[in-house]
């Protein structure tokens, strides 16, 4: 604001975002191995392996030094792009930067479940190849949950939508591949399309919520216009933003 | 069939204490055999709110790892027959708790016992995970404030996930919202959250409100649970809690603002 630069030439903003990635978390070190379960994936569901990007999480690996560029060649044969490493050694973060790929500290044991223990846990990598492949006719599973989702609880659905017939309580977050339905208050984190579909919703008979995050295009609770709290509403992702409306 | 009862929180400073001698004390008073056992491994404080503190020769610590028997550490109420406290140890911490001991203690108690309160300890971590496990029902005690709604609210889940009942696929325990330190003026003013403000977050069955008292403070610094100050409006309140809990239907009283008569109000009187 006090930097007075016409919006004119201004030849790009940045913007926090935060989108589904595939974390690839290896337990082994050696390309050879990952080259072959790599191509047994491939064959498997070819779809997948569309140049997309991957971050190479080396966390669980207890090896000072890795054949990164080995194993980075490997994943571009089977149309992987590894764009960032997650953990490992001083030497792993040095060699990482020098084949020009990011670089992100581990996740701290015992951190807010957040987006990261999502991309984590095997069902739900499992659940993305399965949204991915079938892309084109998607099997959406809905999960109803009855019930108040209490503070510290996790509620999700990964390859459908979520119900809730009840309250979502401050400090519970609830996640869904599609759309959100809180028949009750929406009080805390409520995140929708996670595996990245923009056409997913939320919906819910009162808004209070911590946070609303539709494929990663999030707002938090001080950025939604004081006039929609405490009122059913409906959230969509609209011309490049979230849009939060009055419901009925 | 002894009942096991968790008396807990989340939040540290609502009340739990108090409350569990309270309805301890209500319950004996009623002719139920009952024991309160304080949970707060290394922070121990039942024994003073009861009044038993120079009578505490072994406690619960000794007792799971068999330097004392489970007799030589229950204490007798003064007061009240059929009363009984199992204090904790001061000089532990809570990883001297066992699941194995607390439960063989648990088995012993029932079988003499109609009640079995334990008090829980601050927090989610180890002492009060044990104090709940075994739980047949539990008592949230929430102050009317924002962080003991949301720090009830988490142990509403812990409850409903990490108890045994929960693991072995029983029926849940059996969930009641005691509200304390409740004052009707300063509700109304707005300081406070309003008693259905409370109840529509947690969402679950009201066993009683306790007024905020000056009769709860001094009973705590007596050593006599507030139970027996049977003037007071806390005492009173403590009263019917238990008789809800009992399973009678008991209108509910404190929660609104009494309405000054001429005499308190040329006078001044406060609230007792």
């Amino acid at each position: 604001m006090s930097l007075n630069v016409d919006s004119a030439v201004v030849a790009f903003t940045f913007k926090g975002g935060m989108l589904p990635m595939t974390v690839m978390e290896l337990s082994s070190a050696d390309p050879e191995q990952i080259r072959q379960q790599l191509a047994g994936k491939f064959s498997q569901s070819p779809a997948f392996f569309q140049h997309t990007p991957v971050v190479l999480s080396v966390e669980k690996l207890d090896e000072p030094h890795l054949a990164l560029e080995r194993i980075c060649a490997v994943c571009r044969d089977h149309k992987l792009l590894p764009v960032a490493v997650r953990g490992g050694t001083e030497p792993v973060r040095q060699s990482s930067w020098a084949l020009g790929l990011g670089w992100f500290p581990p996740v701290a044991e015992g951190r807010a479940r957040g987006l990261e223990s999502v991309s984590n846990s095997p069902v739900q990598e499992v659940s993305r190849e399965e949204a991915v492949s079938e892309a084109e006719a998607p099997t959406l599973a809905t999960r109803l949950y009855r019930g108040t989702v209490r503070s510290g609880q996790q509620v999700s659905a990964s390859d459908g939508d979520l119900v809730v017939i009840g309250a979502v309580n401050a400090g519970a977050e609830v996640l869904a591949a599609g759309s959100i339905h809180v028949y009750g208050a929406l009080r805390g984190r409520a995140l929708a399309g996670i595996h990245g579909n923009i056409q997913a919703g939320i919906y819910c008979r009162e808004l209070e919520a911590e946070l609303l995050s539709v494929a990663g295009n999030y707002k938090r609770s001080e950025d939604i216009d004081a006039q929609l709290l405490g009122r059913p509403a409906e959230v969509h992702f609209t011309k490049e933003q979230l849009e939060i409306k009055p419901l009925g | 069939m002894a009942k096991i009862i968790v008396v807990t929180s989340g939040k540290g400073g609502v009340g739990k204490t108090t409350s569990a001698a309270a309805i301890s004390t209500g319950l004996a008073l009623r002719g139920k055999k009952t024991v309160v056992i304080d949970f707060d491994v290394g922070l121990r404080n039942l024994d003073l709110i009861m009044g038993c503190e120079r009578r505490v020769v072994y406690d619960l610590v000794n007792v799971i790892q068999g330097e004392a028997g489970l007799n030589q550490a229950l204490i007798r109420d003064k007061r009240v027959e059929n009363l009984f406290i199992l204090p904790a140890s001061q000089t532990r911490d809570k990883d001297a708790l066992t699941q194995e001991g607390v439960a063989e203690i648990l088995e012993k108690l029932k079988e003499d016992f109609d009640f079995i309160l334990c008090d829980s300890p601050a927090g989610i971590e180890r002492g009060a995970q044990l104090a709940m496990y075994f739980a047949d029902e539990a008592i949230v005690v929430t102050n009317p404030e924002v962080s003991s709604v949301r720090d009830s609210d988490r142990i509403l889940g812990l409850l409903a996930s990490k108890t045994r009942r929960a693991e072995q696929g029983e029926d849940p325990i059996k969930e009641h919202l005691l509200v304390t330190r409740y004052n009707p003026e300063r509700v109304t003013s707005g300081d406070m959250l309003t008693l259905d403000d409370i109840r529509e977050i947690l969402a679950i069955n009201l066993l009683g409100l306790i007024p905020e008292s000056e009769a709860v403070l001094r009973a705590s610094n007596q050593g006599v649970p507030v139970t027996h100050d049977i003037s007071s409006d806390a005492g009173q309140a403590y009263s019917d809690t238990v008789s809800r809990l009992l399973g009678e239907d008991m209108p509910l009283r404190f929660h609104e603002m009494q309405r000054k008569g001429l005499l308190s109000r040329m006078f001044g009187g406060g609230r007792r």
